[in-house]
Formats: structure tokens, C-alpha cells, sequence
């Protein structure tokens, strides 16, 4: 299996690394720091390629970890996922450049000719390849850590593969440093390499931040594929931004899919409900790796290329249409939020992310999937108790109690239970999302009421949080400094308290390192939000 | 692979001595070779070096057992194993080269009854050191050797022996090697030597003082690539405030060419650059012995220079950042233009 594409690596044709031996023909993605352009490449017979123009002069892109993926993405090597022809540097971008995937991502597909979901022998094909792609990257000891329908591209052929590995993923993801440095050990959770000392980790960082390994790639899996059969993934109707607000309080809690928006319910086959279950289990320690998700029953009738060409890229308009499409809608609606670009960057030579609300699901603290409808009902943190009077059941859940979502929303309004839930309730609940879009009050008093009452009870809540993470920063702090006046220490001679050797000591550190500028950037998003939150309480009062 | 597992357990020490005769055997074959065999014990060599990694490093089953490893090492480093699946490289496959090159990595760090045995081994064949210095000019083997190479200089004597060679001089060309990872690998590397082993940098930075800087600032603090002159000015403040290279700073803080290219650097449109040019640039504005034509320059560019730290700013909020601008300030603001100027 892992020698499969080798005759292509040797054999590969050399791509120019000059700037000048592309012309531009297009642009068909872009992003915060980031664009994608449809090129020809002049001297190899004007074959058409895509082109990542990354801009390394960002404050935010770390070099070293540039670096790192794009040693990582030249030596990867699998049909089924998208490898870079060559990368140089243009002046101050990073041209990555890859193969023109001409169907482009299966997200702009579905948003543009499946709008509920494609059907699911489709499907099948579609998860089957990536699976493959992911146990190719498993196996070599890497996390994709961005898997999702907006980077999984299709060509016309109907040739599957798993792209933007890495070199995005690192400069714009906030928590992104763990991947290739956790690489290779095989409980790669990063804790376990501090196994006893963690005690400066605040118990929800550890449980919303730190989890990223192999199975947290399967989970995104999961998601992907509720993503690839509803037509867009769970929550999806909420901004980005308030992904991490959720974490922080209960007062949200929506049905991820409002039934009425379909003409008709789709039907599931039980295999393909089952094999998602089982990505999407709360325990990642009991999801399946993705070689044995290959062989799920599931995937064991799965058809070939030709039938998604068939059934799928028939009459679909092409990728550059689709993103003029997208661009105009965009100047179209006003006061779009910002933050739906950085995920747009996210795109490699495929079309940018068209649906700017698509939220990270796994910054949500957890989900409860069920199965019959074919659903997934978040479960989210609280500190606090809420004047929730039907509260059913509480759960502990890494250190933080958690309502389950699946009990009846309120009488308020505020809560949209699953399938009971009434129109009016769905209806205010988009309202309330929309609103929270724009930042405007212009909805009715209604709703208003409801953002002002629970903008204050966010606050106390998100303060109570960020002082949390401040001690625990201060913390880390310490702790690092510690470990370097004993390194220190060690090195000029001055007998050390501890007998640790050098090196371990060292990755420690530079772990530690690592740790801390991610809570630092985590910090940062915090305040943030602070400051959103501020100035809701400050239009509330 | 289905079987592998299930067949009787070799030790760690028969994987390394079946590796080592395939080894020998692709070593004495040349590519082309009409072997009916040759393709079977291909696929054998890469199982096998597939093997030694999961000893190494652990699998999904099982963290790494250190006595496995210990045998291991003791078993590769007893004979030539490591030069013949250097020298072997570019016969395997990329996901052999890929396994090869991890356990390789990996071994640097092992320790045999509390010796690091691999440096031993290098120490006594050092020239393999040329031949993983040389992948940076072979595209397909650059990243594999490269990545070898930097474990390699783990050791204090083995990067002794780097920086002393001739092929110090190469990394200024292979940083800039169109291939950006390539480039990017062979940047790391450079750093790695530089700023590793305080003491031996030190040494090697007082000796190579003339040409080294002399290459430092034509090819790289003034070379057209943005990406080169943004590394080299990062790596050059890390090596001249590193306080075992005190005597290097002071002789380098004292030139003006010196100087002249610092302070083209902060004009730079790149706010990256000019942070990190300012690093540098504090050090000739502190130096407590300012030569007069140091001096000079300051004070004929005073107002330009306080013009911009005025609004001379990082992203993030930074206390010590802004602690050394207005140090700075003040130093060039007390300036006395010396006589004769």
C-alpha cells in the first residue's frame, strides 16, 4: 500500500521553480493569507496547475513550522492525496504548486449542485479515498488536523484526494503545533509526554485543546461525512467566532439541522449511520483507527471513480464560476464577518470554503450522536449552574460538568430541542444566529431580550474562564522558567537538584515552549471574545 | 505485512544483521542488475528497516521497550550498518528512505550503558559527514540526508568537525537553493551549527571571524531573496546575543559596515525584517566603546533614526521590546558628534 504511487514519485516531471514559467490564469480561492490561483505551466506544455500563493511576511505564519510541512507535504506520497509539484518563493509569498484539481472541493460541489447532500453511494466513494488517504498519514506518524469537505478535492476523472496537509493547517490554525511534534509516539495526546507533571494544565484546556491525535482526524471524519450527507455539517448555521463562546457557556443549544429546510427526509442506510457512530464516539480512545474504519461494511460494495463521474461532476459548473459565484454573493450580502475567511484559506487548488458559516465543530466540547436521526446533538461545557429548571440530566465530562443536549429545551426560547422542537422555536433560534452575524439589533425586542439577558450571564461566566487561564499561563510560565535555570544550572557546572538527562529535558522545554504560546495565542482568542462580549453587555444595558 | 507479526519474533539484534547483509548485498549490486532475486529482497530490506523503526519508536500497540533499543544499538553500531544504509539511500524507496532516515535520526539519541555509541561511531567515520552534506545538492536525497545530517551534529564533535570543513562555505549557497524546502532544510541545518554547541560556535566564530561575516552580509543579510535576508537576520542577533559569543558581537558591533547594513535592514518594508534588524541594530547603539565613525553615522542619521522608532512598534505589546527602543533612543539622542567629524 505505502509504495503504491512510487513509480510516480521517481519519475516526476520537474516543474520550473521560477515564477516566471507560470502565467495566472485565475483565481479560484483565497483566504487570510493566502491565495489560490488556476496557472498554466509555460515550458511543460502549458499544463494547467493550481498555486498556492502563501504570505510568509505575516506576523502570525512561524517559519519553522512552514518549514516543517513543507519538508513533510514533498515527501508524501499516495493517490489519494494531493502532493505539491515544487515549492519556491516569489518574493515574500510561498508558491506552492500542485496539481489542478478541475472539480475542485467536494464542500463547493455540494454547495453548489447538491445543496441537501449527495447520494450515498457517492458518499461511500468519497470517504472510502480519504480513508486511504488518512491511513497513509497515520501510518507515517502524521495528523491532518483539517479534514472536512472544503479540503477534500475532486478532479474530473473523478480521481479523490485529500489535500491542503500541513502547510495551511499550520499557519492558520491557532492550535495547530502539536501534529508533527507529537508525530511518532504512539499515545501522540500530547500529555502523555509529561505523564504525572501536568498539574498547570487547566482541566478544560486540556480537555478542548489538547486531544489532538489520530483520533481526532477520525472524528472530523465523522463530521465530514454527516457534512457530505446533509449538504453541510452540524451547527453550520452559527458564525465561526462563536464556536468557542459555546465552550464557555449553555445558553446555546440548537438542533444542529432544521428539518423544515428540507424538501423531504433523506434516508440512511443503517451501515453507513453505524460507521459514523463510531467516529463520532465521545471516547477517543473507542473510535476505530481509519484502517479499520476501511474495512467497515460500509465501504465493502463501494463503486469506482467513473460512477462519481457519472452521478456527481455531470453539468457541474466549473471551479472558477463557482468562485465568481461565491464572490458575488459575498459583496452581495453586507456586513459578512470576517472570520469566515480564515477557513477559506484553508483551500488548496480546489475553490475556496463558499459557506463563510462553518463552524469547527471539535472546539465544541462534545456531542451526543444519534443515531436513528442520523444527528449529531451537542453537548456543551458549563460552570455554572444556569435557572435551567428542567435540567435532566449532568454529566463530568474532563473536569467540567456538562448538560447533555439532548434533554427539552426551556420554555424561553433559547434552546431548540431535536426533533420536538417547534417551528417557532427553530425560527427564533436562526434569528438569534443571524443576529449574532451581523453584530446588528435591528430583529425584533424579543430577541434582543433574549441576547441582552444572556449577554450578561457570558460574561461572569467567560471572566471567570479567562482569569482560569491566566493563573494557569502564569503558571506554565513559572514552569518553564524553572526548567531552564535547571538546564542552565546543569550546564555551568552548578551541581543540579535533579538527575535528568540532557536531552529529554531539552524536548521537554521545547514542548513546553510550544504549550505555552498556544495558550498564549488561546489567550488571545480569549480576549477577544472579551471584548465582543463587552460590547454586547454594553448594547444590552 | 499481514504475517509479519505472526512468524516467530526475531530479536532486535537478528532484525539488524538481516538488515545489514541485504544492505551489503543492495550496496554490491548495481541498480540495473538482471536479478530475478533483487526485488524480493527489496521489499525484505524495507520490512526489515520498517521493523527496526517500530522498535525504535513504538507502534499503535506498544510504546518502545529500552532494552530492545539498547540491543539494537548496540547490534547497528558493531559494524558498518549505518555508512551502508547511507550510501544505500538512493537505492530504496521513498517510504523506506522515509523509515531509514527516522531510525537513523532516532539512534543518534540512543544510549548504550549510558554512552551515546553512535557518536563513537562517527567520530571514527567522519567522512560520512561529507557524504550527508553532499545530499543538499541531490534534490531527491536533500530532505532524507538533511534530516540525518542535523541529528548528526547532536554531537558536539561531529558539528566541531562541520563547521572546521570546507563545507561551511556551501551552506551560504545551499539556503538560497531555488527549491524553497530544500533551502528551508538546509537554513535549519546552518542554524543548528551555529547555535547548538555555545562553546564550540564561539570558537569557530572568533577563528572564521574575516570571512565568515564577510559571506554573512554580501550573500545573505544583502541577498535579493526577502526569505534569506529575513532567516539571516533572525540567526544573526540569536548568535551575537548569545553571551558565550561576547568577543564576536564586540568586534562585529564595531564596523560600520556593519552598521550600514543594519540600518538599510530597518528601512526594509517588511515589519519581520526591521524587528529583527533592530536586535542587532541595539547593540551598536549600547556598545559602551562606540568607534567615532560609529559615532559619526549615528549622529548625521539621528533624526531619521529617532523619526523612526517613534512610531516604531511590534504587533503584540512587548515590555522589553519597548524598554530597548527607548534605551536606544536616548543613546543616539546623547550623542556628541567626536572632533574631526
Amino acid at each position: 500500500m505505502a509504495a503504491s504511487d512510487e513509480d510516480e514519485s521517481r519519475n516526476k516531471v520537474q516543474y520550473p521553480l521560477d515564477s516566471r514559467c507560470y502565467e495566472i490564469i485565475d483565481e479560484i480561492g483565497r483566504g487570510a493569507s493566502a491565495i489560490v490561483y488556476k496557472a498554466i505551466c509555460l515550458p511543460l506544455n502549458s499544463s494547467v496547475v493550481a498555486i498556492k500563493a502563501i504570505d510568509l511576511d505575516q506576523s502570525r505564519t512561524d517559519f519553522d513550522n512552514v518549514r516543517r510541512e513543507a519538508k513533510t507535504m514533498s515527501l508524501l506520497s499516495h493517490p489519494n492525496i494531493l502532493r505539491a509539484h515544487c515549492f519556491f518563493t516569489v518574493d515574500r509569498s510561498l508558491w506552492v504548486v500542485m496539481p489542478f484539481m478541475s472539480a475542485g472541493s467536494l464542500q463547493s460541489i455540494i454547495s453548489s449542485s447538491f445543496p441537501n447532500g449527495l447520494p450515498e453511494p457517492c458518499i461511500a466513494i468519497v470517504l472510502r479515498d480519504t480513508l486511504c488517504a488518512l491511513t497513509y498519514l497515520h501510518d507515517q506518524g502524521h495528523l491532518h488536523r483539517d479534514v472536512k469537505a472544503g479540503n477534500i478535492l475532486m478532479d474530473l476523472n473523478g480521481s479523490v484526494k485529500l489535500a491542503d496537509f500541513g502547510v495551511s493547517a499550520s499557519i492558520y490554525e491557532s492550535n495547530s503545533n502539536y501534529g508533527l511534534l507529537s508525530a511518532y509516539s504512539p499515545s501522540s495526546l500530547m500529555l502523555t509526554d509529561f505523564a504525572g507533571t501536568p498539574y498547570w494544565m487547566a482541566p478544560e484546556v486540556i480537555h478542548s485543546h489538547v486531544g489532538y491525535s489520530f483520533k481526532a482526524d477520525i472524528w472530523s471524519f465523522g463530521i465530514t461525512a454527516m457534512e457530505l450527507a446533509h449538504g453541510r455539517p452540524p451547527l453550520s448555521h452559527l458564525p465561526p467566532s462563536k464556536s468557542l463562546l459555546m465552550k464557555l457557556t449553555k445558553r446555546f443549544r440548537f438542533s444542529d439541522y432544521d428539518k423544515n429546510s428540507y424538501s423531504q427526509r433523506k434516508k440512511f442506510s443503517k451501515a453507513f449511520k453505524d460507521m459514523v457512530g463510531l467516529c463520532l464516539d465521545q471516547d477517543p480512545s473507542k473510535r476505530p483507527s481509519a484502517e479499520k474504519l476501511l474495512k467497515h461494511s460500509f465501504f465493502r460494495y463501494c463503486k469506482g471513480p467513473e460512477f462519481l463521474v457519472k452521478n456527481v461532476l455531470h453539468g457541474l459548473p466549473t471551479v472558477e464560476q463557482r468562485f465568481r459565484q461565491v464572490k458575488l454573493m459575498k459583496s452581495l450580502s453586507l456586513n459578512k464577518s470576517d472570520e469566515g475567511d480564515e477557513d477559506g484559506s484553508g483551500n488548496s487548488s480546489g475553490s475556496g470554503d463558499q459557506d463563510s458559516n462553518i463552524i469547527k465543530q471539535r472546539r465544541i466540547s462534545g456531542w451526543n450522536f444519534n443515531v436513528e436521526d442520523f444527528e449529531l446533538n451537542p453537548v456543551f461545557p458549563t460552570e455554572q449552574e444556569n435557572d435551567d429548571s428542567n435540567v435532566v440530566k449532568q454529566v463530568r465530562f474532563g473536569g467540567e460538568s456538562i448538560i447533555s443536549g439532548k434533554e427539552r429545551g426551556d420554555s424561553s426560547g433559547s434552546i431548540a430541542s431535536d426533533s420536538s422542537a417547534s417551528d417557532r422555536v427553530s425560527d427564533l433560534s436562526d434569528d438569534h444566529a443571524r443576529q449574532n452575524v451581523t453584530g446588528s439589533s435591528k430583529t425584533d425586542a424579543a430577541n434582543d431580550d433574549q441576547v441582552q439577558g444572556g449577554g450578561n450571564m457570558d460574561w461572569e461566566t467567560v471572566l471567570k474562564s479567562l482569569l482560569f487561564l491566566k493563573k494557569s499561563l502564569e503558571d506554565q510560565w513559572n514552569e518553564v522558567m524553572n526548567m531552564i535555570d535547571i538546564v542552565k544550572g546543569k550546564k555551568s557546572g552548578i551541581a543540579p537538584q535533579m538527575r535528568l538527562d540532557e536531552p529529554s529535558l531539552i524536548q521537554a522545554i521545547e514542548n513546553l515552549k510550544l504549550q505555552l504560546e498556544n495558550e498564549k495565542k488561546k489567550n488571545q482568542a480569549m480576549e477577544l471574545e472579551l471584548e465582543f462580549l463587552k460590547l454586547q453587555c454594553a448594547n444590552g444595558l | 505485512m499481514k504475517g509479519l507479526f505472526k512468524s516467530k519474533p526475531k530479536t532486535p539484534a537478528e532484525i539488524v544483521r538481516l538488515t545489514r547483509d541485504l544492505l551489503v548485498y543492495v550496496d554490491r549490486t548495481p541498480a540495473d542488475a538482471r536479478d530475478p532475486k533483487r526485488e524480493e529482497k527489496m521489499l525484505e530490506l524495507s520490512k526489515l528497516i520498517r521493523d527496526l523503526k517500530s522498535i525504535l519508536y513504538g507502534n499503535s500497540e506498544a510504546e518502545p521497550v529500552a532494552e530492545a533499543c539498547a540491543q539494537l544499538t548496540q547490534e547497528f553500531f558493531k559494524e558498518n550498518t549505518l555508512r551502508l544504509i547511507i550510501n544505500c539511500l538512493p537505492k530504496l524507496n521513498l517510504e523506506t528512505r522515509k523509515d531509514a532516515t527516522q531510525v537513523v535520526a532516532n539512534l543518534q539519541r540512543q544510549q548504550v550503558q549510558s554512552r551515546l555509541i553512535a557518536c563513537d561511531y562517527l567520530e571514527a567515520n567522519i567522512d560520512l559527514m561529507d557524504t550527508l552534506i553532499g545530499g543538499y545538492e541531490n534534490p531527491d536525497m536533500a530532505l532524507h540526508y538533511g534530516t540525518m545530517l542535523r541529528e548528526c551534529i547532536r554531537h558536539q564533535s561531529v558539528a566541531r568537525y562541520v563547521l572546521e570543513s570546507e563545507h561551511m562555505k556551501k551552506f551560504f549557497d545551499f539556503i538560497q537553493l531555488p527549491n524553497f524546502d530544500i533551502a528551508a532544510d538546509a537554513g535549519a541545518t546552518f542554524k543548528e551549527l551555529l547555535t547548538r554547541h555555545k562553546s564550540t560556535v564561539a570558537e569557530f566564530l572568533s577563528k572564521n571571524y574575516d570571512w565568515f561575516f564577510a559571506e554573512y552580509n554580501s550573500k545573505l543579510l544583502e541577498s535579493p531573496n526577502y526569505i534569506t535576508r529575513r532567516q539571516a537576520v533572525k540567526l544573526l542577533g540569536d548568535m551575537l546575543l548569545d553571551r558565550s559569543n561576547a568577543a564576536v558581537m564586540t568586534r562585529y558591533v564595531s564596523s560600520r559596515d556593519n552598521l550600514r547594513i543594519l540600518m538599510n535592514l530597518l528601512r526594509e518594508s517588511s515589519k519581520s525584517i526591521q524587528i529583527e534588524a533592530f536586535h542587532v541594530f541595539k547593540l551598536f547603539a549600547a556598545n559602551r566603546n562606540k568607534p567615532p565613525d560609529i559615532v559619526g553615522i549615528l549622529v548625521a542619521n539621528r533624526s531619521k533614526l529617532l523619526r523612526l522608532f517613534a512610531d516604531f512598534k511590534t504587533e503584540k505589546e512587548d515590555e522589553q521590546f519597548e524598554a530597548d527602543k527607548a534605551q536606544v533612543v536616548r543613546e543616539i539622542a546623547a550623542l556628541e558628534p567626536k572632533e574631526g567629524l
